[in-house]
């Protein structure tokens, strides 16, 4: 099992008063720089506090024109990273290729952050959320094929000698040649982000990479993705590694079960009420009917629309507890989806500095070291019959 | 007696287009607006003195083809492919917004395949005083209500109930599968046309002067969607054109008043 400290960088401190959504449209003017300054270098040291707690890596991602989370460039963040840490890795989760013009950009800045952090740069590839082709004007009914051909250039830069030309029908560059390379060959581990579509599913399992279920459902459901995931890889031809899939689930580590549940709870609805509204938007096109019609059926098991701290518990939608409590719940939780990335948001919502160092400290004193125990690295995962023992 | 048409299919270059067919006589071709609107009062009626063709847009319903289709210049060409299948030469061309911006683009191209030219609301302009609404991610009830003078309209009806439905599906709504499925795969298919540049084409303007068939402008009086200077910088810029503004309608103006309609289209193929 590998552990990673994921980060949103979310925005705190939203006006009471504004009820709408987080997202493409949620006025500029509620976003406070002296704020930013202080947020962006506290949750800075948290993610390179990773390294010395012990963590595999951190993750960091990539969103715009929201309060949800302040990373446009999560290239700039990672950057940081490379110099300010020595062992982890920095998986980026990713770079919306769709919106680089042209995508080599992509291919020069994480070769750039790989070659600075002694090649410990993980590189994620997303197609981006539905708001961003809002954010960006870009067409969403181009997302799939420009997501598709922006990724074959970028692995072309990186592993085939340049200069030579890509000629696509969204990105033409008559001379690839990025300098610098990436230092690890052929390229950098590849993870790509998904909220179950099976073209995605697909994608991954041809080319190996990494499938990371994009959270905030139903623990059914991630179930369902994985196993989706599974079968993509045996109709390829091979088993599933478990480290080709990662989990990402928000976790809170307290002394007790109810001192846990008392600080962090407020913290967390704010992430759900004020944070998330506006993040699902689907524009035309940016999906197909058919997975549509997959996922509309699922909407109703979306974290947004949860009311009670039961119903959070039931679906598996944040792990909270003392020590004992979230290691029970992520052992079953893990074997159940078989997953061998473990992708914590120790930092959710509001949860302010202190409370996110007193959980990341115990999670890495008093849960990860069990869990490295009882998951060792190259081995099974996945136990079908643990399903019934979480429900 | 209004002549019903009839559903037919036809073959084209980029797949099986689906066509609403009626009546016998001069030519005349209707294209829909992304409300994905086949059939009205207007054509019904129109369709006893002429044969009307209602060729629906790839993506649209049941007509194929839209992921060979990427911009407004592939539609152009699509149509041309839609004129020849059924042997049109010069028809005269009614559209409604999305389809009438479509049919703006086909008579400055190809002057000559366009006989007599109707743009109802039509998009396609951008002009920085008179910006046209959002269409994409609004909630239905919003469009009705910009899109429908009176909002006890059985399609506006329809969205309202649609209402809860912006395209989030992180929402929970209680609106049936087969509601919502149609309405997102039209919008996909006019994203494809109209999501950047956001529903228009920045060359067209100038050209208008390319337009050589009899155009009139049709207008809807209370259309609060599309501002009144869309309808207007057309009937400037087209030589010759003619506005008429319809009171009682809004943006979807062959649903609300197809009588009007008729009688102005009549009146234009008559003395155009």
């Amino acid at each position: 099992m590998r552990f990673f400290s994921f980060h949103l960088m979310p925005y705190i401190g939203l006006d009471p008063a504004y009820e709408g959504s987080a997202w493409v449209t949620c006025p500029n003017s509620l976003y406070d720089p002296e704020v930013g300054g202080t947020l962006y270098n506290r949750y800075l040291d948290e993610l390179i506090a990773a390294e010395d707690l012990g963590f595999d890596g951190v993750c960091v991602n990539e969103h715009h024109q929201n309060a949800y989370g302040n990373m446009p460039s999560p290239n700039l963040i990672a950057s940081i990273l490379a110099r300010q840490t020595s062992r982890m890795k920095i998986a980026v989760v990713g770079n919306a290729l769709p919106l680089y013009d042209p995508p080599t950009r992509v291919a020069e800045e994480f070769a750039m952050i790989d070659v600075i952090s002694g090649g410990r740069l993980i590189a994620g590839m997303v197609v981006g959320g539905g708001p961003e082709y809002y954010s960006f004007s870009i067409n969403p009914a181009d997302a799939r094929e420009r997501f598709q051909e922006a990724h074959d250039l970028i692995i072309r830069a990186w592993t085939e000698p340049g200069p030579f030309e890509f000629i696509g029908k969204h990105f033409r560059i008559r001379y690839v040649n990025p300098w610098p390379r990436p230092l690890q060959q052929p390229h950098p581990e590849v993870w790509i982000p998904g909220a179950g579509s099976v073209e995605t599913v697909e994608f991954v399992a041809r080319h190996r990479y990494a499938y990371m279920g994009i959270p905030y459902f139903h623990i059914s459901v991630f179930e369902r993705m994985f196993r989706m995931f599974r079968d993509a890889c045996e109709a390829e031809g091979y088993e599933a590694d478990p480290l080709q899939q990662g989990w990402l689930v928000p976790i809170y580590v307290a002394e007790t079960d109810e001192q846990a549940r008392r600080e962090f709870e407020e913290h967390l609805w704010y992430f759900v009420k004020r944070l998330l509204p506006g993040i699902t938007i689907q524009p035309p096109g940016y999906t197909s009917v058919r997975s549509l019609e997959n996922i509309l059926k699922g909407a109703g098991t979306f974290m947004l629309n949860l009311e009670t701290w039961e119903q959070i518990e039931e679906g598996q939608y944040a792990i909270v507890g003392s020590p004992e409590t979230v290691y029970d719940k992520l052992v079953a939780n893990l074997k159940r989806l078989g997953t061998g990335n473990l992708l914590g948001l120790f930092q959710l919502g509001s949860l302010p500095a202190d409370l996110t160092r007193k959980s990341l400290g115990l999670f890495a004193e008093q849960v990860m070291p069990r869990l490295r125990q009882e998951f060792p690295e190259g081995a099974s995962v996945y136990q079908a019959a643990s399903a019934a023992e979480v429900a | 007696m209004p002549t019903s048409l009839e559903q037919q299919f036809i073959e084209t270059p980029v797949g099986k287009v689906q066509l609403f067919r009626g009546g016998t006589g001069e030519p005349f071709v209707y294209l829909h607006s992304a409300a994905g609107d086949t059939t009205s009062g207007t054509l019904e009626a129109l369709a006893d003195e002429r044969e009307v063709f209602v060729p629906v847009f790839p993506g649209f319903n049941e007509s194929e083809g839209i992921e060979q289709i990427d911009d407004m210049e592939d539609a152009v060409f699509h149509l041309l492919d839609v004129w020849d299948a059924l042997g049109l030469d010069a028809p005269p061309v009614m559209g409604l917004s999305l389809g009438a911006w479509m049919a703006a683009e086909l008579a400055t191209r190809y002057p000559d395949r366009v006989g007599a030219l109707i743009l109802v609301n039509p998009v396609g302009l951008y002009l920085p005083d008179a910006p046209v609404q959002e269409l994409f991610g609004r909630s239905p009830g919003e469009l009705a209500e910009e899109m429908f003078a009176d909002q006890s309209n059985p399609m506006a009806q329809v969205m309202h109930a649609m209402s809860d439905w912006v395209g989030d599906v992180g929402q929970q709504v209680e609106i049936p599968l087969e509601l919502v499925l149609p309405v997102y795969k039209s919008l996909s298919a006019t994203a494809k046309l109209g999501w950047d540049p956001y529903l228009h084409n920045p060359r067209l303007r100038k050209r208008l002067r390319r337009i050589t068939a009899p155009t009139l402008v049709v207008r809807g009086a209370q259309d609060t969607f599309l501002p009144a200077a869309h309808a207007e910088t057309y009937a400037a810029e087209v030589s010759g054109a003619r506005l008429e503004v319809v009171e009682g309608a809004a943006h979807l103006l062959p649903l609300e008043k197809p009588e009007e309609l008729t009688r102005l289209v009549t009146q234009f193929l008559a003395a155009p």
